[in-house]
């Protein structure tokens, strides 16, 4: 335990985020900076910690106080399960755990080479959650389906 | 709110069962009444792929109720500026146009106009997604046939793999009671297996087999469909099933009475032409039925009581 606090210092206050799947963290740390609020957040990375919940993990914090609501819905994306943890005064005082939106709009492009959303400009992708269980989503626009992992994420900086 | 037809996942039983309905309705009235329903309405076709038939069936559903059709039949005429977006193009017709009718290469490209304008929109294809108004005038062809269509059993042969006719077929009979479905194919072009299991498809019964033969003993209704030769990576594989998906006279022999042979033509050598002749033959049913479920459509989304 002690290595923990010699990697990734405690904050006093900010946000944690904790459980992602190791390995992900860099994809995470790049997605939290694509949005032009968080550039200029001060972050520290913690990779490849031992973890009771899953087999190694990576963590993440960061010195604000709240999350873009988006930003939410990448990291449902990108890190299924991730947990996010508002600390103040060196103590935990919110939790959220991240779980499978019911949709993704805006925030994913569609697999499908075919579908109208990858060939006419500036339509907004919508897909909707249609089996939670293994996270399985459906493009509004071609109605592909498509496991949650394989849907890529838009970075916002980047539209 | 403007209503759109633009994919069968979206319709529930009491939907489909108020277009069968409103098209037997439309069937049954008098030419001379119907030819004024439409009067002076504009339908627009803008088949961004040529399909000759769906466009004329289209055309002549609304010609027959009395209104007009402009638009084009392909994207390479002058028609569609180049490098405008589907939208504006839409944007565009919608000012000359009550009601259209869009043909389209790309999955969600119907979707994406019904998003963007304020008439109703008819999906008449788009890629290999969602063509709703053939799905409709199929089961308003089997409810003709057969009364109901409940307990119906439908075999469904050749590619289940790609073909969109089959795939929404599926979607909209698994909404009716104890509906059967033989699923005839080669092991690589089968039904995929998220249309078997999810939504009400999941409590229909299925069964499949390699062989026609029995099927044609077996069922109330055979769906053919065309085995492309695109979609073989190996095309000793597409020679080897070729053939075994074809229905001839001979083979209907042993046929149960009263057995449908139904295809969404245009077909190539799925079925024999000595089939035309014998009662089974169903598929020339299927485009007289087109229109008019067509103009069950149109008089539906425009809001028209006939
Ligand atoms: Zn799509």
């Amino acid at each position: 335990m002690t290595e923990k606090t010699l990697l990734i210092p405690k904050i006093e206050s900010g946000i944690v985020i904790d459980h992602i799947p190791a390995g992900l963290g860099l994809k995470v740390l790049e997605i939290i900076h694509s949005y032009p609020e968080m550039s200029a957040v001060v972050t520290s990375v913690g990779l490849n910690y031992s973890s009771s919940k899953i087999a190694k993990k990576d963590m993440i914090k960061l010195q604000t106080q709240a999350l873009p609501p988006r930003l939410m819905q990448h990291l449902a994306m990108a890190a299924p399960g991730v947990s996010v943890k508002r600390v103040e005064r060196y103590r935990v005082v919110e939790k959220l755990v991240i779980t499978v939106p019911e949709t993704i709009v805006g925030t994913a492009r569609c697999r499908n080479p075919g579908c109208i959303t990858n060939h006419e400009r500036d339509v907004v992708t919508r897909f909707s959650c249609v089996d939670p269980g293994a996270k399985r989503f459906r493009c509004s626009f071609c109605e592909g389906i498509f496991p949650i992992h394989e849907l890529e994420v838009i970075v916002p900086s980047l539209v | 709110m403007k209503r759109d037809l633009i994919s069968i996942a979206d319709l529930g039983r009491p939907d489909l069962l108020r277009y069968l309905e409103q098209a037997a309705h439309v069937e049954a009235l008098p030419a001379a009444s119907k030819s004024r329903l439409l009067t002076g309405r504009v339908l627009a076709v803008l088949f961004f792929e040529p399909s000759t038939r769906t466009r004329l069936s289209f055309e002549a559903a609304m010609a027959r109720l009395g209104g007009s059709v402009l638009g084009f039949a392909e994207a390479t005429t002058a028609s569609v500026v180049k490098g405008e977006s589907l939208r504006d193009t839409a944007r565009t017709v919608e000012r000359y146009a009550d009601i259209l009718a869009i043909r389209h290469p790309r999955e969600g490209a119907a979707r994406v106009v019904a998003e963007a304008t304020g008439i109703p929109i008819v999906n008449a294809g788009d890629g290999t997604n969602q063509h709703p108004s053939q799905t409709l005038l199929d089961l308003y062809t089997l409810k003709k046939y057969f009364g109901t269509l409940d307990g119906l059993k439908i075999a469904l042969a050749g590619d289940l793999k790609y073909s969109r006719t089959v795939h929404s077929l599926v979607q909209a009979l698994a909404l009716f009671d104890a509906v059967e479905f033989t699923l005839v194919s080669p092991p690589m072009l089968r039904l995929p297996e998220y249309l078997r299991e999810s939504g009400p498809a999941a409590r229909a019964k299925f069964a499949e087999t390699e062989v026609l033969d029995d099927a044609v003993e077996r069922c109330n209704v055979v769906y053919m469909t065309r085995v492309q030769k695109e979609r073989f990576p190996d095309l000793l594989e597409y020679e080897k099933v070729k053939d075994a998906y074809c229905i001839d006279a001979r083979l209907l022999q042993h046929a149960a009475p009263g057995l449908k042979i139904m295809h969404p033509l245009p077909r190539v050598n799925e079925i024999h032409a000595d089939v035309d002749q014998t009662p089974h033959a169903g598929y020339f049913d299927q485009v007289a039925n087109g229109v008019i479920m067509r103009q069950a459509i149109m008089l539906d989304l425009l809001g028209v009581t006939p």
